[in-house]
């Protein structure tokens, strides 16, 4: 069959493809955080709910690991995107 | 020869040693190349600097930036983005500080100029210039990808014959008749006859292992990084009055870190919710237009803070070859370039424009400090 | 800053029921809901709930989220934030609510992370076409939103979850042209499967999608069979042509908050994904914060409940709430955790909680005074483990994957011809061990019985069946059917269960289908009864030939 995954989405968030992460794996990255870093994988709004699994089997697939043993990207706070003035708000609110 | 750190400092020292011929260089990274301070940072580069050595490397550095890929034969892209670096003024000091501060920045080519408050809209038409006396302005600042530029370096160093150990720890050193001898990793022992000690905020502690006593601490900054929107601002504006920085990526998120003068001494790099709060309402109130933009993540790294928030470049006393070139106090990234040059012509014996003895750990006891107006 | 003794995370079925027991012994609780009404996915659950009474099997899930939620808002000690997003959980244990437009803080004594799961995701081309939804979507579009997401649909997935809303689907008019499940068996229960099947609607085991395609939108599929090695076999490929394709391809622990606490995480797989490490007690590895419910690995939604009860427990008796009758409580939710998961169907989650333990072990948060919930079923509290499958259909039976009983399947509980003669009688269709045991509380002659727990088939002695047909609209899987061969000359009355629309009237003819969905023939529909406000399943007794009574299964209006 063709290659098609270069229409194959990986990370919903940020577009990229399963041919972008693959060929991060063909030049050498090793870990979700380095692949996060060159193709922005899992840095939307979601923070990779959904593709860090997907990125996760496609390096424990390449590298022959478990997936116990791919290291994770860890999530960072807010778990929703929260606006500058609701935030700006409460500081005023709270420090006059 | 072995580096201890891939980071941004790390990764460029092994690229120039490389290049001049050093290609027995091992570099030995805990995490993946840049999981320390280089990952978490804002990649900012200013050339808007008050003391002569710093813009000095600062323009040097820049021009490299602009042709890095060039320079390292790299086949990514460095993410370079020169939209400018507004520096606003709030106080009288403040701006009075910012006339001498061009003074010393034209004495070494940099192309930055004053602007009153009509010129600071004219360069960002939504911001709130109440309060403010003016500002600065150099086109030619910007920033990069810290991820890309490092892994630039690394790749570069690489095909020249570096050596890169990733996820492993550096526990100790073997000193052998005042001379550093090998290096102590938990996957084995390494012989090296030079250590290069660039370990950003754990460079102190890595001193430490050969009885060096290095004024270097850890201080955590915090950053946080917002849903992308459409382009409405090139330029990083920055206040040291007000303490923070805020730019728009390429990408179009906007990033913005604030100054917290009460952060104490520490190696936390957890987040915090009064950061966040403080940073969003510091920064709306001089660009409203953002407030309904959405936080869509904050983190936070550690600078590694020397008493003169300038850099420390020099051999430990009791373990001949072993160097530490940390200290960059929150700026290393935007002077790698330079700085790695200039410690690479001096490890190979080359002769450089830069005096390296400047930056020696010996100015704290000889009251010389390298003192910067300048910075967040 | 808002101080509260406890902090509920997520208002689903776990945090519902965290909330109600940590309150009912004195806790003060906060319940931080992210949309406008609590209740999580049981909102959208619009079947009948497995398990025992005791986790309200036999309710529609809606029903069950209703009857909790009424109970927590006239709770004193309850209060509930919707529409409040928790946005995260700090160093210094603040956590942050997005709360009425405001940035909220709260200052929990305890907190319980009851955030639920996402759906997985699946990467092949076209997969962010419009018409590529997860199969929790549609549901909330067609059973929150009333809006019919489709004209035809691809199912991907046939674990409970891809059968759920299949028939669901199905209900609403939308035409499923298959359910297509990688593995060679069917991963959801036998009867959702079989009610499915009775519709129309094929499952194709060991088929995989291969792409979606459409220019603007999905426009069909793509899809192949698998080998042994899971890889597409060349030349079976097939398009299917749909404007919808729903990924019900399993669950993962939504489990954010946990990882920004910085809780100790870990993948297990047989718990779908990473989890945070939690004790006996469903305490994490941060002190006083503690997890339920699928954050902290995939379960049905009875196991979630019980798993929030305990968390809210065990949240009151460590804020000295309680007193002497909080251990038997807490003893009574591990019980019924172990046997929930006593069975074959629980085997996975046993395992994956065996390595749960002694990662908590490892981590130094395991309280030896008492036994783990998840071990309970070994260590002897409430029920026996089956290990070994005493399945009345061999593990090779067709019915694994095609979710129709074979014959052999069907000789085993027919009843015998001499009962068929002495009058109506209930034949029960249920050949997996599934926690559920509503037919054996319907029946009030005692004909129904689970010898050991509710993870036994149902033994029917056809001795003390009256035929009486309570049990139909009660059975949570559509599986039981009562057949009255003395009808008539010829004919048989075969009563079934319904849950479509349109309802059929007595007197009319309607199609009899068989249990593939295909149709025998058309037959009087004799009676027609409602199965109540609460309950609303249908009984329908049709009138069909003596020697179709074991092959009618289904209804269809005409």
């Amino acid at each position: 069959m063709e290659n098609r995954d270069s229409e194959t989405i990986v990370c919903r968030c940020e577009d990229v493809t399963r041919e972008m992460i693959l060929a991060c794996i063909a030049d050498g990255y090793e870990t979700l955080d380095e692949i996060k870093r060159v193709t922005r994988a899992g840095m939307g709004p979601c923070q990779g709910r959904t593709c860090r699994q997907l990125i996760a089997a496609e390096l424990s697939r390449h590298y022959g690991v478990s997936m116990e043993e791919v290291l994770m990207t860890t999530f960072r706070p807010p778990a929703k995107p929260i606006s500058l003035g609701v935030l700006a708000d409460a500081y005023a609110s709270e420090n006059g | 020869m072995v580096i201890v750190g891939g980071g941004i400092i790390g990764c460029s020292v092994a690229f120039e040693l490389a290049k001049r011929g050093r290609r027995d260089v091992l570099v030995i990274e805990q995490g993946y190349l840049t999981s320390g301070a280089t990952g978490r940072c804002g990649a900012g580069i200013r050339q808007q600097w008050g003391s002569v050595l710093n813009a000095a490397l600062a323009v040097e550095s820049t021009q490299i930036f602009e042709n890095l890929e060039e320079h390292t034969g790299y086949e990514g892209d460095c993410g370079l983005n020169q939209g400018g670096y507004l520096l606003v003024a709030y106080t009288q000091k403040e701006w009075e500080q910012f006339q001498r501060n061009l003074d010393v920045q034209h004495s070494v080519g940099v192309d930055s100029y004053a602007v009153d408050l009509e010129g600071i809209k004219g360069i960002v038409p939504h911001i709130n210039t109440d309060g403010m006396l003016g500002a600065c302005f150099c086109a030619k600042d910007g920033h990069a990808d810290p991820f890309h530029c490092t892994y630039a370096y690394a790749r570069g160093a690489q095909r020249m014959g570096v050596d890169i150990e990733t996820y492993t720890q550096v526990l100790g050193f073997e000193v052998d008749g005042g001379r550093i001898s090998s290096v102590k990793t938990d996957k084995g022992n390494v012989g090296a006859n030079v250590v290069l000690n660039c370990a950003g905020n754990r460079a102190a502690q890595m001193a430490a292992l050969v009885g060096d006593e290095l004024p270097i601490a850890p201080e955590r900054h915090q950053i946080l990084i917002t849903e992308p929107v459409a382009h409405i601002m090139s330029p990083m504006v920055m206040s040291f009055h007000r303490h923070f920085y805020v730019q728009q990526t390429p990408h179009g998120s906007v990033i913005m870190g604030i100054g917290d003068p009460s952060e104490p001494v520490g190696c936390n790099v957890r987040s915090s919710w009064q950061f966040l709060e403080h940073c969003a309402w510091l920064v709306t109130q001089t660009l409203p237009a953002f407030r309904n933009l959405r936080v869509v993540r904050q983190w936070a790294g550690s600078y590694d803070m020397s008493p003169d928030r300038n850099p420390i470049i020099s051999e430990a006393g009791g373990a001949e070859g072993f160097f530490t070139i940390a200290g960059f106090s929150g700026h290393g990234f935007m002077v790698a370039p330079r700085t790695a040059i200039l410690v690479a012509n001096h490890l190979t014996g080359l002769e450089d424009s830069l005096d390296i003895k400047r930056f020696s750990a010996s100015r704290y006891k000889e009251g010389e400090l390298l003192l910067e107006p300048s910075v967040v | 800053m808002k101080a509260v003794e406890v902090m509920v995370i997520g208002g689903g079925p776990a945090g519902l029921c965290a909330a109600l027991s940590a309150a009912s012994l004195g806790a003060k609780v906060l319940l931080a809901e992210r949309d406008g009404t609590p209740g999580g996915q049981l909102v959208k659950q619009t079947h009948k709930f497995f398990g025992s009474e005791k986790q309200y099997a036999g309710d529609r899930g809606v029903h069950i989220a209703q009857m909790l939620l009424d109970k927590a808002r006239v709770d004193s000690n309850i209060e509930i934030w919707t529409d409040s997003a928790v946005l995260s959980i700090y160093e210094d244990g603040v956590v942050t609510v997005e709360h009425e437009g405001k940035h909220a803080k709260v200052k929990p004594g305890r907190s319980i992370i009851a955030t639920g799961a996402a759906e997985k995701f699946l990467s092949f081309p076209g997969n962010d076409l419009p018409g590529v939804y997860g199969a929790g979507a549609v549901q909330t579009l067609m059973n929150v939103s009333g809006v019919k997401p489709a004209e035809r649909v691809l199912m991907v997935g046939a674990g409970n979850i891809g059968l759920i809303v299949s028939y669901q689907l199905a209900q609403a008019g939308v035409k499923v042209e298959a359910v297509i499940e990688g593995a060679a068996r069917i991963g959801g229960y036998l009867v959702h499967a079989s009610k499915i099947r009775r519709a129309g609607i094929p499952i194709m085991t060991r088929h995989t999608i291969l792409e979606a395609f459409g220019e603007k939108q999905v426009e069909g599929a793509v899809i192949a069979q698998l080998d042994d090695n899971w890889l597409p076999v060349a030349g079976t490929e097939r398009k299917i042509a749909c404007d919808a394709i729903c990924l019900a391809v399993g669950l993962s622990p939504l489990a954010e908050l946990a990882w920004q606490a910085g809780c100790e995480m870990a993948y297990i797989k047989e718990l779908s994904g990473h989890v945070p490490i939690v004790n006996e007690f469903l305490e994490s590895t941060i002190s006083g914060i503690y997890c339920a419910g699928d954050v902290s690995g995939i379960e049905e939604a009875s196991a979630a409940m019980v798993e929030g009860r305990l968390a809210g427990i065990s949240v009151a008796v460590s804020l000295g709430h309680g007193g002497g009758a909080a251990e038997a409580m807490q003893r009574e939710a591990m019980g019924e955790l172990g046997e929930l998961r006593a069975g074959l169907m629980g085997r996975h989650i046993r395992e994956g909680l065996a390595k749960m333990d002694s990662l908590a072990a490892e981590f130094g948060i395991r309280n030896s005074e008492f036994k783990t919930p998840h071990a309970a079923a070994e260590l002897g509290i409430g029920c026996e483990v089956q290990d070994i499958s005493i399945s009345a259909t061999s593990p090779a039976s067709a019915l694994f994957s095609s979710g129709v009983p074979a014959n052999e399947d069907i000789a085993k509980i027919c009843p015998s011809d001499e009962r068929f003669a002495a009058g109506p009688v209930a034949v029960v269709e249920c050949f997996q061990e599934i926690p559920c045991n509503p037919c054996v509380k319907a029946c009030n002659r005692g004909a129904i019985a689970m010898p050991r727990d509710i993870n036994d088939m149902p033994a029917l002695n056809a001795r003390l069946c009256n035929g009486c047909g309570r049990c139909i609209p009660l059975c949570p899987g559509l599986a039981i059917f009562v057949i009255d061969m003395d009808y008539g000359e010829d004919l048989a009355l075969v009563k079934l269960p319904y849950e479509y629309v349109p309802i059929p009237k007595a007197g009319q003819l309607a199609l009899g289908l068989d249990r593939c969905g295909r149709e025998l023939g058309r037959y009087e529909v004799v009676r027609v009864m409602p199965g109540g406000k609460r309950n609303m399943t249908h009984t329908v007794a049709l009138a069909v030939p003596k020697e179709l009574a074991m092959e009618v299964r289904a209804v269809g209006v005409l």
